[in-house]
């Protein structure tokens, strides 16, 4: 017994569903929408459960699931040191967005990290506080300012909702968020630096790396080919 | 005092207080913001944050240095003032315990440098010495006040001197910067009214310009980076534009870092860089040998200690002396140390109060210890 987690809603969910109808894994969904668990017509032994896209990668981290359709962007920032835990087994194709660093379109003088770094080194000592970033992702922006570009200097603002509209409301001077078309920046007189690209991110089909029977993974071996196959046909 | 304390801790609380550093307790539960504020976000991973009833962020204090300077920024207490501390510190680690020991002296508000400066290195070096006796040890120095001073005297313009000066003591960072100097970007982007102004080098036009686009965007003009601040930045790249590092900087940067000698022939090391390169840079060699002679007049053996140009900590508060002491032979350092003039001011200061100071990693030298026996 094997459990693959599926996004409980939403385009995710259909398009999810798709690609396994695609690979020749049928869904039997519940008859009874508010139940959450369903099984695979082609595998009794696979069973699916329908969580949040986020909750699937925290589950996926603690072993709790076997398999799951997710975001890339949620595997990285949710799972600390996400590869011992976790495998992307495919890029399924759809979901795409960009975990991109935008700052305000006035900055005139800002089109590059190096600026950044030059804004936020002087930021203290001008303002008498470090530069603030609004984010919902807290360790991926971590990793590319610190860890890719060694900005040391610079605060994350924990935000849950309408990031965008950080600057203009005051409560962080630039942001870190996931965008699809850029639309929602350039509403909000936003721009996307030149090498501001933290996770070029799309829903995967992601493998705990939790122990498991032989049978088990002999399983989860074949509904990632049939996976992996139907993606590889697809027009 | 309990038997979780190292074997050491009587001789080291001993060996502070002959030194002339009270021993002072330091709350365990901090206020998380200074450690973020001074040391960057990289910290919140490797820190033990929690919350109070009321929202405040807090952390298990992850070292001594900010603490103590907070407490004398409060206690409103005189200077100079040197205080020791032996303690557990917390911070999440891959190897090793999340919590250990550390013992150090915070040396704040002498003014003379060089005494002050020698005086850490030397009281570092006699903790480290009575603990483990039978190993070798070796001192490492670096100092950012010589590098910055080489940069002022080749004559780099200030954005690039404080770029570099940042990326100090991080090879990879600094290496990073050089390439973009030698080779600078292009700002692609900026076209219109703008471009003119900038390039025309107005700076009351652009800041007018940028206002109105910031009134557009809903953003307040006094809240984070101000429109004149935008504008004096841009005409200051747009100038830089395409002005690049010439080659005989860059060959006089490389071998500056190069430099890694005995403390004892430093000095005249940094003298024949200088008459080399034609670079003067005479003040802050003065100190750097003022510094020399204070840490000889203390007996250390001179041929442990050395000096390498390249070392230092890309943390912003530094800005003198860094430095070392490891065992020879043994991994891991076991004092880390160095001068943090702009730490006080950032934590709150009124008045700047220089500091200097060091930490030693009771734990590492428990294990050395416990290896001897």
């Amino acid at each position: 017994m094997i459990v693959l987690a599926l996004p409980s809603k939403g385009r995710l969910k259909e398009q999810a569903l798709e690609i396994l109808a695609k690979a020749g894994l049928t869904v039997n969904l519940p008859e009874d929408t508010r139940k959450y668990h369903a099984r695979i017509a082609e595998f009794p032994e696979v069973e699916i459960a329908f969580l949040s896209a986020s909750e699937i990668a925290g589950e996926i981290g603690r072993g709790g699931v076997d398999l799951g359709v997710t975001g890339e962007d949620l595997v990285r920032e949710n799972l600390a040191d996400w590869e011992e835990r976790a495998e992307i087994v495919a890029r399924l194709g759809f979901g795409h967005a960009d975990v991109v660093v935008a700052v305000p379109d006035a900055w005139l003088d800002v089109d590059t990290m190096a600026d950044l770094d030059d804004v936020a080194a002087d930021f203290r000592s001008r303002h008498g506080r470090r530069l603030r970033i609004a984010t919902k992702y807290w360790r991926l922006t971590q990793q590319f300012f610190s860890g890719k570009h060694g900005i040391q200097v610079y605060r994350i603002v924990e935000s849950l909702g309408a990031t965008e509209g950080a600057p203009a409301a005051g409560s962080a001077d630039i942001i870190v968020d996931i965008t699809s078309t850029g639309s929602t920046l350039r509403a909000n007189h936003l721009k996307k630096l030149t090498d501001g690209l933290v996770l070029p991110s799309q829903a995967c089909l992601v493998a705990s790396r939790k122990a498991r029977a032989a049978n088990d993974a002999a399983l989860l071996d074949e509904v990632v080919a049939r996976v992996g196959a139907a993606l590889l046909s697809r027009p | 005092m309990t038997t979780r304390y190292p074997a050491i801790t009587a001789d080291v609380r001993k060996l502070f207080v002959e030194r002339g550093a009270a021993m002072v307790e330091v709350a365990v539960l901090q206020p998380a913001d200074p450690f973020l504020d001074m040391a960057g976000e990289d910290l919140r991973r490797r820190i033990f944050l929690t919350e109070s009833e009321t929202g405040a962020a807090l952390c298990l204090r992850p070292e001594f240095t900010i603490p103590v300077c907070r407490d004398h920024i409060a206690s409103q207490a005189g200077t100079p003032r040197r205080y020791g501390y032996l303690g557990e510190v917390f911070r999440q680690r891959r190897e090793g315990g999340n919590e250990f020991f550390q013992a150090g002296i915070e040396d704040l508000g002498d003014p003379d440098i060089a005494a002050a400066d020698a005086r850490s290195v030397v009281d570092a070096h006699a903790l480290v010495a009575m603990a483990l006796p039978h190993l070798r040890l070796t001192v490492t120095l670096g100092d950012q006040g010589i590098f910055e001073a080489v940069l002022a005297a080749l004559g780099l313009p200030r954005g690039w001197r404080m770029r570099l000066a940042r990326a100090f003591g991080s090879r990879a960072m600094l290496e990073a910067a050089l390439a973009d100097l030698a080779n600078p970007s292009r700002n692609g982007r900026l076209g219109g009214e703008a471009a003119l102004l900038a390039a025309d080098g107005d700076v009351e036009g652009l800041a007018a310009h940028i206002e109105a686009n910031m009134d557009k965007a809903g953003l307040s003009p006094s809240v984070g980076r101000a429109p004149a601040d935008i504008a004096r930045r841009l005409i200051e790249k747009v100038q830089l534009r395409s002005v690049r590092l010439s080659d005989e900087a860059f060959a006089a940067l490389k071998a500056f870092l190069a430099i890694d000698v005995p403390l004892a022939g430093a000095g005249a090391a940094l003298s024949a860089f200088a008459a080399s390169t034609g670079l003067s840079f005479d003040a802050a060699l003065e100190n750097f040998s003022a510094r020399t002679v204070a840490i000889a007049s203390h007996g250390l053996n001179m041929d442990a200690v050395r000096y390498d140009a390249a070392f230092g900590r890309p943390l912003d508060y530094y800005t003198g002396l860094v430095f070392e002491i490891a065992a020879q032979g043994e991994a891991g350092v076991l004092v880390g140390g160095g001068r943090y003039d702009r730490l006080l001011t950032l934590l709150g200061a009124k008045a700047t109060i220089p500091g200097v100071g060091f930490s030693v990693w009771l734990d590492r030298i428990e294990t050395l210890r416990e290896g001897a026996q």
